[in-house]
């Protein structure tokens, strides 16, 4: 007799957990099922810019709604679980039908954060006409349908995705004003000088920003006209897009009395204090952290996968270091662990090139990477990366770490030519003196003159040394 | 009087150059008017005239009572005798399954062939296989599963010359086939460009246009992350995919989460870097992916070739001229040795063993019935672990291989985990060997038989390429010496079933093996020596003797049954052995340009060995400060499996986090020593391109 898997949510975690349990052929010891309350199957989020900027929901389909039925998983969509009754194992969804199960897991991940704005809502309790979220596929094609230049639109949270938004309706001809809280953009990633940086790229695209600034209400009766700032000023718009950070989605978990403090609280199986509760994604909180990031969410799943099918009984999650890398606005930003040095004997190094816009920044701790921010430049962001999940000792000029990265393209003297045996300070010395194409070189040095293998770097060592000789 | 050739090919690698012998045999040239590598040759070519008349060359049987005894020479009857007996005897007592043959890439057509069939109707064991099962499997794997057919290049060498971009993953081919790099002379004369994805620097790397410089074990969640990019910058070639291929959309759903920072972060490659790649590839009218084992030798490898032979269909590169995905073969006879039948899941033809109608055509040819053919054997490193009864490896019910015949291989150093494959050797009840010389597998042995060498016989050799080329007698070989083919119908005489190997020439060989071949994927049926002395090679399929051979595959159809290629969905995983804060720092390995998988030849050969006397292990100078290296320290490195020592090169050509040692060499410089038996789920390739190890020991003793 199979055992019933329920997966509440069908967001990227639980995509991925259903991936990570078919790749232990999960399908043979349960039945599972799916409650999604989209009506779409699993969709990549994190792609939805491409949808508000014009694309199709097929574009970022993960799971189409026909992939559950190919490997008999029960799909519920348009279902919103509002209650786990842990003792009889009966999950209630929202239209009050029951559904029994033996296990659950759940990944109903989080919900935009709204901040507390007077007349944002009309009597119906839903955001006003012009007022939008930025969540969902179905979000993206409403926003998309309204926004019409010369339309004017509010984006209120300067985050990743807040700027995503904006610079996707700023592509669409409209103008467009971010207002962020804190004292500078994407402070969740970067520090004050990153900020500026992201900051200027932003306004080279034509948007406005507006930092240190907090919306208190919406003006306008029927709909949106224009958003006012703690201030006293406002802001004249015809549209709102509030992307200002995302909040754990426990309600269900608070209804059916599984402990929660900021998200659902989960061990190092991914378990909840209920027997028969599992969860994993933006919904959870492990060790006092709850993730927002792709990454660490996906090393849960693999966990809980592990653990549910009996494939690794001895897997554990023990925390996740945190790596996020993304353009905004043609700005390369790339963040890594620690923003800020915490203990005193933290170290900090810091280069910044003011007007290249390239900043670059480490912190040090045991000589070790903790933590890295690289804006502007997006080459030395992997070998960084490298040291911060790789934990290595550093070596003592941090800097050559920092601004060379470290797989270095030079090298001491080398025999190119292995059959003759000639080094490269003795070839790039013969194109000194003047040998200067490949016979040349090859008749004074009887480099290529063997196999002829190393013919291809000849070339380039000519071009390389001949130019620099004859300029 | 025989009649002796003077035109040949080398006897190493896959590339299989044409040579001259000159008057003094030792002396070799290059052959101008073989058409592949056009009179050129690496420095192995040209020394390998030494092996012939060598001082070491083992020119009598040799044999000993028990494995305590030395070895003492026999002649030939008494050493045939004793491995019939043991296999006899094995088989008396154990069933056939007990007896095992292993075979290898350097083997002709014709050797391959007679070896496969021995094994099912001699000795009627399922368990036969090879070492090319440790060269190109992966290969060969993601080449049946994307195209149906598994050819290695589905294109003639000189394509590489007109090609406008050439990607090689993982492959060092200046120094593995450094005649090839004449093509790459041409191709960049013509104004091409080349990238290379390796973990080192090396000399292929240095001429390239970018170097892609990857975590080693990372080359499929690169090949994914670009197909990402290709989606998002629209580069999709959407009315081939639509018109030659099957499954884009569930690698599409894949690929959505290959995100250039998920890809950055597993490869350590930047995105602008991954940016430029996917432009040029997209962006050039002509484009090959080539792999070689950096990318295939792993215990992800089919996977890896099929996320590569994905963003090739993506482009719509397989099938146009000069583009497509091609592997870069290692061994000799790689390709015709992975086609006719030592591989433990293959009959001749590159048919299926498992496959009732490729059976019965099988049986039907050699005139036996299809149930006496045994089923699908263990492969090559699954083989060696069932070796003889040990607490450890015993599972109840299955009974051990007890009696062991290897051909041409050097299995202690081409393996992985070598202190077990020496231990699972030691526990066989008998092992024979047939080499050229003494080696680290033939000092374990019972019988050692001395044969023939490249030069001293005749016979095909399939090259990268897929063509079919004649190996010529060029010179007689010493007294004392008989050749494989021989030694097999002197053992099925002795076996009862001598008339089934009644052969006195490799060309009789050949005319049973052609005809044996008609109708499989492989059809080799309209080819003849005469044709292949007309043509400088054949390429296969050739089904009928008035056709020309097919220098070029997929112009117009695959070869699945709806002639369409297939997109396979494969994801990133981790290693087999995984890097931790005990063993912090990956291991890979790979080749000098002197020598030629595990050196049994080329550590013969003076010339190669003076100037590669030993292996060096390359180390970053970051990492060796951090432990105090010196370049020419001695270095003690420990994986979970075994230590191995190493002489250092201090060099930026090596990441950071990354050792690099060649495996040519046994002893305790033995880089596969330090390399574990984890195997690809579809190949059954070990994962030797990658083991977590630690340095324990740092020696300053002067070299």
């Amino acid at each position: 007799m199979k055992k019933k898997l329920a997966i509440i949510g069908n967001g990227m975690a639980a995509g991925r957990l259903l991936d990570e349990l078919f790749r232990r052929n999960a399908g043979t010891q349960f039945d599972i099922s799916v409650f999604g309350e989209e009506r779409h199957g699993c969709y990549n989020r994190i792609l939805l810019g491409r949808v508000l900027a014009g694309g199709t929901a097929d574009e970022i389909m993960l799971k189409a709604t026909g992939w559950y039925a190919d490997r008999a998983v029960t799909y519920h969509s348009n279902k919103l679980v509002t209650k786990i009754d842990s003792v009889r194992r009966r999950l209630t969804d929202s239209a009050g039908e029951e559904h029994a199960y033996d296990v659950a897991v759940i990944a109903t991940g989080s919900a935009p954060s709204v901040p507390p704005m007077e007349g944002l809502r009309g009597a119906d309790g839903k955001p006003k006409p012009g007022a939008f979220l930025f969540r969902t596929i179905d979000d993206c094609s409403r926003m998309r349908d309204f926004a019409k230049p010369p339309c004017s639109a509010v984006v209120l949270g300067g985050g990743l995705l807040g700027l995503e938004a904006a610079k996707a309706l700023s592509d669409m001809g409209l103008h467009v004003t971010v207002v962020h809280r804190a004292d500078w953009l994407m402070n969740l990633q970067v520090d004050r000088f990153g900020g500026e940086i992201v900051r200027r790229g932003i306004e080279k695209l034509g948007i406005f920003v507006r930092t240190g600034q907090t919306a208190t209400g919406v003006i306008g009766d029927d709909r949106v006209h224009g958003v006012a700032l703690k201030t006293g000023e406002v802001i004249p718009a015809d549209m709102l897009v509030i992307a200002a950070g995302i909040r754990p989605r426990v309600d269900l978990a608070q209804a059916s009395n599984i402990p929660v403090k900021h998200g659902i609280v989960v061990n190092d199986l991914l378990a909840t204090a209920v027997p028969g509760v599992y969860s994993v994604g933006e919904c959870a909180e492990h060790n006092g952290l709850v993730y927002g990031i792709v990454p660490p969410i996906w090393e849960q799943c693999d966990v809980v996968a592990d653990v549910l099918t009996g494939a690794n009984p001895a897997a554990r999650y023990r925390g996740s270091k945190q790596y996020t890398k993304l353009k905004v606005a043609g700005v390369d930003v790339a963040s890594m662990g620690l923003i800020d040095p915490q203990q005193e004997s933290d170290e900090v190094l810091q280069v910044m090139e003011d007007r290249r816009g390239i900043y670059r920044k480490m912190v040090v701790r045991d000589s070790k990477l903790v933590g890295a921010i690289c804006v502007g430049d997006g080459e030395s962001a992997p070998s960084l990366a490298r040291w911060f999940d790789r934990g290595d000792e550093l070596p003592p000029n941090r800097l050559d770490i920092l601004c060379s990265g470290d797989i270095s393209t030079s090298a001491a003297d080398r025999e190119i030519c292995n059959c003759h045996h000639v080094t490269e300070s003795c070839l790039v010395g013969a194109i000194k003196d003047g040998c200067t194409s490949l016979p040349m070189l090859s008749e004074a040095t009887k480099a290529g003159t063997g196999c002829g293998s190393c013919r291809g770097q000849l070339t380039n060592l000519i071009m390389k040394h001949a130019k620099a000789t004859s300029a | 009087m025989v009649e002796l050739a003077l035109r040949t090919h080398c006897p190493y690698c896959a590339y299989q150059c044409g040579i001259r012998m000159s008057d003094a045999a030792e002396a070799i040239l290059g052959d101008p008017h073989f058409p592949v590598n056009n009179g050129q040759l690496c420095i192995k070519g040209w020394s390998a005239g030494a092996l012939l008349r060598h001082p070491q060359r083992l020119t009598t049987p040799l044999v000993r009572d028990s494995r305590k005894d030395d070895f003492r020479p026999a002649d030939w009857d008494e050493a045939l005798d004793r491995i019939a007996d043991a296999m006899r005897r094995t088989r008396e007592q154990y069933g056939p399954d007990a007896n095992a043959m292993f075979g290898s890439g350097a083997l002709t057509n014709e050797k391959v062939y007679l070896l496969g069939k021995f094994a099912r109707l001699a000795l009627g064991t399922a368990n036969i296989d090879y070492n090319g099962r440790y060269c190109m499997s992966s290969a060969a794997g993601g080449n049946n599963r994307a195209f149906g057919v598994d050819r290695g290049m589905p294109f003639p060498v000189n394509d590489i010359g007109e090609a406008e971009l050439i990607v090689l993953i993982g492959s060092n081919c200046a120094d593995t086939l450094p005649p090839i790099m004449q093509w790459f002379q041409k191709q960049k004369a013509n104004g091409g460009r080349v990238i290379v994805i390796d973990p080192r620097r090396t000399s292929t790397a240095r001429s390239a246009d970018l170097h892609l410089q990857t975590t080693p074990g990372t080359d499929l969640a690169l090949a994914n992350g670009l197909l990402y990019l290709a989606i998002e910058l629209d580069l999709l070639n959407r009315e081939y995919i639509t018109t030659r291929t099957n499954g884009f959309d569930a690698v599409r759903a894949t690929v959505l989460n290959d995100h250039p920072a998920r890809t950055e972060r597993i490869t350590g490659v930047g995105e602008p870097l991954l940016r430029q790649a996917i432009k040029w590839m997209s962006a050039a009218k002509s484009c090959m992916f080539l792999t070689g084992r950096g990318a295939e030798q792993h215990s992800k490898g089919v996977d890896t070739v099929n996320a590569w032979t994905n963003l090739a269909l993506a482009l719509g590169l397989p099938g146009k001229p000069q583009s497509g995905y091609g592997t870069l073969t290692g061994q000799g006879n790689g390709q015709g040795g992975r086609e006719h039948g030592q591989k433990a899941d293959q009959l001749p033809g590159y048919r299926l063993i498992e496959n009732p109608d490729h059976r019965e055509a099988m049986a039907k040819f050699w005139g036996v019935p299809a149930e006496s053919l045994p089923r699908k054997g263990k492969s090559a490193y699954e083989l060696i672990d069932a070796l003889g009864e040990s607490p450890g490896t015993a599972v109840p019910g299955l009974s051990p291989i007890r009696t062991l015949f290897v051909m041409g291989s050097n299995l202690v150093v081409a393996s992985p985990d070598v202190n077990r494959t020496v231990a699972r050797l030691k526990a066989t009840d008998f092992l024979a060997v047939a080499d050229s010389f003494l080696n680290e597998t033939s000092q374990i042995a019972d019988v050692v038989l001395p044969v023939y060498q490249w030069a001293e016989e005749n016979g095909t050799m399939t090259n990268f390429e897929g063509r079919v080329i004649r190996r010529r007698q060029t010179a007689l070989a010493p007294t004392g010496v008989r050749g494989d083919l021989d030694i097999l119908r002197e053992l099925a005489d002795r076996l009862g079933c001598g008339d089934k190997f009644a052969f006195n020439s490799a060309r009789e060989v050949f005319d049973e093996f052609r005809r044996a071949t008609a109708g499989g994927t492989a059809d080799y049926s309209g080819i003849t020596y005469e044709k292949i002395e007309a043509n400088e090679g054949v390429f296969w399929p050739c089904p009928a003797e008035d056709h020309p051979g097919t220098p070029r595959l997929f112009a117009d159809r695959f070869f699945h049954p709806d002639g369409k290629a297939k997109f396979l969905p494969v994801e990133h995983r981790p290693a087999g052995d995984t890097p931790d804060a005990a063993f912090p720092y990956l291991f890979t390995t790979g080749r000098y340009k002197e020598h030629y998988n595990s050196g049994v030849q080329t550590r013969q050969v003076g010339e190669l060995t003076k100037a590669k006397p030993g292996p060096l292990l390359q180390v970053h100078p970051t990492l060796a400060r951090r432990h105090g290296i010196a370049g020419g320290n001695l270095v003690t490195l420990e994986s979970r499996r075994g230590r191995a020592e190493f002489r250092v090169d201090v060099t930026p050509d090596i990441r950071p986090d990354t050792l690099f040692a060649p495996f040519h060499w046994g002893g305790r410089e033995g880089a596969n020593l330090l390399i574990g038996g984890f195997l690809d789920p579809v190949s059954r390739m070990p994962e030797f391109k990658l083991a977590a190890v630690r340095v324990v020991s740092v020696s300053k003793s002067a070299p």
